[in-house]
């Protein structure tokens, strides 16, 4: 038995040449590069086609999917900055969790699948549009501004192993990660609100 | 970052191999599990083509290939055809990160387990989304009930999991895999029955098996979420469901029963054999229990699952704590 065992892994372990070979046969540099251009457009498309699609799609449930695809387009980003745990993570929560319960949310409030949701005036939708597009700005703007120097530097980012991440949301990032708790206890609170509120009227 | 023709050329080998892999799966395990539902009714079930009925679900494939898919008139043609191609596609993915033997994997990654619970998350999008497509109010209670059911089950199923993660210190199937190697007493099965026990009824309400199919329901909703679907939409749905329940059977023999470790002999053989033996279970217990009823399904998750998977965290994390 013990003889076998030894001829199996053996057998495993050994590599013929050619396929050594095969090993050492790279993509060169230029080439990795132009893929590593070739998937940010790519990811880059998706983004803006999904949020084009979630804003201007005139029925709820595809706006819901457009936002679907930038989350996955984002997601794809993520993987680009060498980051594949945030990656991983923003599928699991966003898509896996948030967007589906959005689609709950949606079917619980209407169910029609003929759409016309988006019935606003021009200049509300104007308004909605600018209001938007300023948070982005100011939320972005700072971070870039702040980055500037760092964004030509040559070659990939490095992976923060999963360690330090952890050690860092529990000692420098404390109080943030505290903060998006409240948010999140705030939004339970008003849901149970508003279901106390309909469950009363209910009875009457 | 490596990319080698060698990379390349196993990353394909390996999703061709996946491709036949879930294809064969689907024809075997519909004709099994037909056969277990004749065994457990006392009849015989599918016996007219080729010997044993074993050339049944081939006819049948054949038979689905070739028909009309019926679209409904007031459906979303886009989302309705494309929801079950989302069903089956991320499946080809999360096959490759799944160590079936010491060194055959499709593509190791230090973050699987994570990125196997990413990625299951787009099939409940695909359901609904199906669901929703088809205009019909059958389908639409369908695809509610399978939201409603996958988020609550998800979190128990994450919880015990991560009371492995915590054990092994990893989300590397590989690292978990090897944690288990020795004696049959180090599998995780042993180490963490609770979490086990979790897994297990998880995977029911995950995989939307009987006593957990709700959003199938025939008794109540015709066909639940794919009520509208015909032809080759109908067959990429229910081979998505064979599909995640091999899924998990794989899960619970890498993670639970040692993957590739057995009594004597390790290899992938292991694997696949127990993989096949949970997946009968499953088939088993499908034709054993009467479905639940939905809030019935949702007190089991929320009242005894969510806090027992609670309590098996805590205890694990003070165990390793103090050991």
């Amino acid at each position: 038995m013990n003889g076998l065992v030894t001829v199996l892994s053996a057998g495993a372990s050994r590599t013929p040449p050619f396929i050594e070979e095969l090993g050492r046969m790279m993509l060169p540099a230029p080439g990795q590069e132009i893929l590593a251009y070739l998937a940010f457009a790519f990811y880059a498309g998706l983004i803006a086609a999904g949020g084009l699609a979630a804003v201007l799609a005139r029925n709820l449930v595809r706006a819901m999917l457009g936002l679907v695809v930038t989350f996955l387009g984002v997601a794809g980003m993520y993987l680009l900055m060498a980051s594949p745990f945030m990656a991983f993570m923003q599928l699991l929560i966003y898509i896996g969790a948030i967007s589906v319960l959005i689609f709950f949310a949606i079917m619980l409030v209407r169910n029609t699948s003929s759409g016309e949701e988006m019935n606003l005036p021009g200049l509300c939708q104007a308004g909605g549009a600018l209001v938007s597009a300023a948070a982005a700005a100011a939320l972005c703007g700072p971070v870039i501004a702040l980055n500037a120097g760092r964004l030509n530097q040559p070659g990939p980012p490095g992976e923060t192993p999963l360690a330090e991440l952890g050690e860092g949301l529990l000692s420098y990032y404390v109080a943030p990660l505290e903060l998006i708790s409240i948010v999140l206890l705030v939004a339970m609170a008003g849901g149970v609100l508003l279901a106390w509120d309909q469950r009363y009227r209910g009875r009457q | 970052m490596d990319i080698s023709l060698l990379n390349v050329i196993k990353l394909l080998l390996a999703l061709l191999a996946i491709i036949v892999l879930l294809v064969l799966n689907s024809v075997v395990m519909v004709w099994l599990e037909r056969k277990a539902a004749g065994f457990v009714q006392r009849r015989p079930g599918p016996y007219v083509v080729g010997p044993h009925g074993l050339l049944q679900t081939v006819a049948d494939s054949v038979k689905l290939l070739a028909k009309q898919i019926v679209l409904p008139g007031s459906s979303d043609r886009l989302l309705f055809l494309s929801a079950p191609v989302l069903a089956m596609f991320p499946m080809f993915l999360i096959f490759l990160v799944i160590p079936y033997g010491p060194w055959l994997t499709g593509l190791e990654v230090n973050l699987g387990l994570l990125l196997i619970l990413a990625f299951t998350g787009l099939e409940t999008l695909a359901v609904i989304a199906g669901g929703w497509a088809s205009n019909n109010k059958y389908s639409l209670i369908g695809a509610a009930r399978c939201v409603s059911q996958s988020v609550a089950y998800e979190i128990p199923l994450i919880l015990a999991l991560l009371a492995l993660a915590f054990m092994c210190g990893s989300l590397d199937l590989t690292v978990i895999t090897e944690a288990q190697s020795g004696w049959v007493w180090r599998w995780n099965i042993f180490r963490q029955p609770l979490a086990f026990f979790i897994f297990v009824i998880t995977c029911f309400g995950e995989t939307n098996r009987a006593p957990f199919d709700l959003p199938e329901g025939e008794s109540e909703l015709t066909g639940g979420y794919h009520t509208e679907y015909s032809g080759m939409g109908f067959a990429l749905f229910f081979m998505a469901e064979y599909t995640s329940m091999m899924l998990v059977s794989f899960l619970a023999a890498v993670l639970f029963f040692g993957g590739s470790n057995g009594p004597f002999i390790n290899g992938f053989w292991w694997t696949f054999l127990k993989m096949g033996l949970f997946m009968t279970f499953m088939i088993w217990v499908r034709w054993t229990f009467p479905r639940v009823r939905f809030d019935q399904l949702l007190n089991i998750n929320w009242k005894w699952l969510l806090p027992l998977g609670l309590l098996n965290l805590w205890v694990t994390a003070v165990v390793l704590k103090l050991f």
